[in-house]
């Protein structure tokens, strides 16, 4: 007899199978979205490695290759820590089917447990992929034995477990306090907010405390960071000896410590899962609409404000579009307070880079924040099982995009502009090159928004299971980011080269210049994929 | 048939964080056999019962048994007898029909020679037998209202809870889901269910409940409940007396 956590766990995976829905899917289209959706899958994966295996072909020629199992381990951790501390409450709380699961014999945390075990395998690959590229880099440049091959996989299947485990903890902490709210949402994602601002502080504190220190010295030396790092999380330390040294308790702490965890936890989530959804899903209707004057709104007013409701109704989407938001606001403020020219000298290491060299990546590293999550609020996927009212409104698709894609700029040009000016003004820089900071600040927003957009229609995919889905994890999102975020970077390494050579004015008007072209291609292209598909939507 | 009590609920209270009561001290009986009905106003409380009698919802006070086992404190027991079927069945859109199907079955350990039976049997009734090899999302409102109903009857419950089961279903199999309640009862089977089509209530039930802002206002054997008027004229009646 089959157990019923695999049961559920096998039917959840099954749902949102993307092999399944091509083998059994009728629609041309739709077999094609899937494809490409796979081409793209496969794409970033193969790009993972590639950056996995070059950042050990790095510390392989530093002779520093012992640090790469500690690294790995650490990576894997914190990207899945921060990852499924914001998918926690949709995965685990607040998805569609809750009443369908609760009402079959399922115990509340077989639910919540096979729910953390799909979030789990599903962004396994990734975590996999890494540490697979970590592998291959650390074959080439330590020569381990042949059992430390079988044995570095296999343990990095329980790498991101712990981490995600604590994520989860908090995410239920988190969602357990604010489901005795009536402002859920709010509440929510002023914890989450808090949770992880908190957890930067903790980070340079732990840094600060443990290695006595100083920052740059940090800096300097990789090989101490990681292994004090290692200290201070324990899994990554007992991955490392596994592999390096055969430790036996190693392996037994890192498998042990991860199973016993999860039970502890989900016989602790299961005991108030059903009382904290409950709460969470039932609230007493408000009777006290008074209706008065009602305003009026253009129709690409009314859309952006839809949006708006939107993202606050959810607090994935909010968290998602925000945090960034939140994180520029706070380094804004900062660099009234920081003195910028020693973290110009630590961050670069000493190395003969005035400030005004670096005026032209103000912009860019605000960007980074801001710039980053540009396919929320624009996907038309996230309509879901709502598409059909759009569709049956006389709307045109370039109304709605236009609509989307304006409150994407509410959400973002405000933030770049506070940030930019911010750090203009505590930089000192000239009047001429703040001015034209904003002006790129704007241009990179209407880039990023357009071509977020595109991102959005182009893979397109209204039939989620889990808004998650769209948000975190679509073939949109990773199509939009990695470029994004690799171009940004290459942006800065160009514009703080050349800021050595040539005026900096004249680089962030190039910059200008090119990104309004981007910007204006990427617009041209929602425009056309609008009109393919005719004037309504299809 | 001797009558055994399935769905009792003694005293069953909800109350919202906001301090607001969604049901208050309900309490009913629903036998083996019975073919319960309740009704009421949107927002009168009947999807909130509804739910906590399934297992979906805590509740403040009160007690909820199925089959004798409380749904509070052996909820496994209690799932493992009920089917419910909400308003608007949330399947899983990305599986097949039959997949969603086999899931259920395989959730309540129904062996292979019984599930291809039961599965066939109704599907073919609902007449869907043919699109089961299709995707969720490729079915009309109508087509996954079926197969919910297919997915409880697949378990042969001891209770079924349903909540507005006759919203998008096409008029024969509103037809034939009447005539498997009916055969389903005289088997002892009982079945619970919400609705705002009276008429239907009214000849398809042997017992009714109608509840207001979370009370319960009249409940018995339809004819006691009813008298010589409709049951649409009592509802009315009571509805407006009560306010």
């Amino acid at each position: 007899m089959k157990n019923r956590s695999w049961i559920l766990l096998k039917n959840l995976l099954l749902s949102t199978s993307q092999l399944n829905q091509y083998r059994h899917a009728n629609d041309k289209k739709k077999r094609g979205r899937i494809i490409g959706n796979m081409i793209a899958y496969v794409l970033m994966f193969l790009f993972l490695l590639l950056y996995g295996v070059g950042a050990c072909i790095g510390y392989g020629k530093l002779g520093q290759i012992d640090i790469v199992p500690v690294t790995c381990a650490l990576t894997i951790a914190l990207i899945a820590f921060v990852l499924t501390l914001f998918k926690t409450n949709g995965y685990l709380f607040r998805f569609k089917e809750y009443d369908m699961l609760m009402s079959l014999p399922f115990e509340a945390k077989t639910v919540a447990g096979c729910k953390f075990l799909y979030m789990y395998v599903k962004s396994m690959g990734w975590y996999v992929g890494l540490s697979l590229s970590m592998l291959i880099g650390y074959g080439i440049y330590a020569k381990p034995k042949l059992i430390v091959y079988p044995l570095w996989i296999l343990l990095s299947l329980f790498l991101p477990v712990i981490p995600m485990l604590l994520a989860s903890l908090l995410g239920f902490l988190i969602t357990k306090i604010s489901a005795g709210f009536r402002k859920t949402n709010i509440v929510q994602m002023v914890l989450i907010f808090a949770v992880t601002l908190s957890l930067f502080f903790v980070r340079f504190l732990v840094e600060d405390i443990v290695k006595k220190d100083k920052l740059d010295d940090i800096l300097m030396s990789a090989k101490d960071t990681m292994n004090n790092l290692a200290d201070v999380y324990p899994p990554a330390a007992w991955f490392s000896d596994a592999v390096r040294d055969f430790s036996v308790s190693g392996i037994l702490l890192l498998v042990g410590i991860t199973v016993v965890c999860f039970e502890v936890l989900f016989l602790l989530v299961g005991r108030s899962y059903r009382e904290i959804n409950s709460k969470l899903e039932s609230h007493a209707v408000q009777k006290s609409f008074r209706m008065d004057a009602q305003k009026k709104r253009s129709v690409v007013s009314a859309i952006a404000f839809k949006e708006f409701k939107r993202m606050t109704g959810s607090t994935t989407y909010m968290t998602n579009a925000c945090f960034g938001q939140v994180l520029v606001v706070i380094m804004g403020v900062a660099a009234f307070f920081v003195d910028l020219d020693k973290v110009i000298g630590i961050v670069m290491k000493n190395a003969p880079i005035t400030k005004e060299m670096l005026y032209p990546s103000i912009t860019l590293i605000v960007y980074f924040m801001v710039g980053m999550v540009a396919t929320t609020a624009i996907t038309p996927s996230l309509e879901g099982k709502n598409y059909w009212i759009i569709q049956s409104l006389p709307i045109d698709k370039k109304t709605l995009y236009k609509g989307k894609m304006l409150f994407n700029l509410y959400l973002t040009i405000p933030f770049m502009l506070f940030a930019t000016l911010c750090i203009c003004i505590s930089a000192k820089a000239p009047v001429l090159t703040t001015v034209l900071s904003l002006l790129l600040g704007v241009v990179l927003c209407l880039f990023s928004t357009c071509f977020g957009c595109v991102c959005g229609i182009k893979h397109i995919k209204p039939e989620w299971e889990n808004e998650i889905e769209v948000i975190k994890q679509s073939a949109a999102v990773a199509i939009y980011l990695l470029p994004n975020m690799f171009a940004g970077m290459a942006l800065i390494v160009i514009s703080v080269f050349l800021g050595t050579k040539i005026d900096q004015n004249l680089i962030i008007g190039a910059m200008i210049l090119l990104v309004s072209a981007l910007a204006a291609l990427a617009y041209g292209k929602v425009m056309r994929l609008c009109r393919a598909e005719g004037t309504r939507l299809g | 048939m001797e009558k055994q009590p399935i769905l009792r609920i003694q005293g069953y209270t909800k109350v919202y964080g906001e301090g607001k009561k969604a049901a208050d001290n309900v309490t009913l009986t629903v036998e083996s056999g019975d073919i319960y009905g309740f009704i009421g106003h949107n927002g009168a409380g009947k999807s909130t019962t509804i739910r906590a009698v399934v297992g979906v919802l805590d509740f403040t006070e009160g007690e909820i048994f199925i089959d004798g086992h409380s749904v509070k404190k052996e909820p496994m027991e209690c799932k493992q007898v009920t089917a419910y079927i909400p308003d608007n069945p949330d399947l899983y859109e990305n599986l097949t029909g039959i997949q969603y199907l086999n899931f259920i079955a395989d959730v309540f350990r129904i062996d292979e020679k019984k599930r291809e039976s039961n599965i066939k049997e109704y599907a073919d009734k609902f007449e869907i037998t043919e699109a089961l090899g299709n995707l969720i999302s490729s079915y009309s409102h109508g087509m996954k209202q079926k197969l919910a109903i297919i997915s409880a009857l697949i378990h042969e419950p001891k209770l079924m809870v349903l909540d507005e089961p006759f919203v998008g279903l096409d008029p024969k199999a509103a037809f034939i889901l009447k005539q498997i309640m009916h055969e389903k009862c005289e088997k002892g089977m009982a079945v619970f269910f919400s609705t705002h089509v009276l008429d239907v209530a009214e000849k398809l039930c042997n017992k009714v409940a109608i509840i207001k802002q979370g009370k319960i206002i009249d409940s018995g054997a339809m004819g006691d409940v009813v008298g010589n008027q409709s049951l649409e004229e009592v509802f009315l009646e009571v509805q407006d007396e009560e306010s």
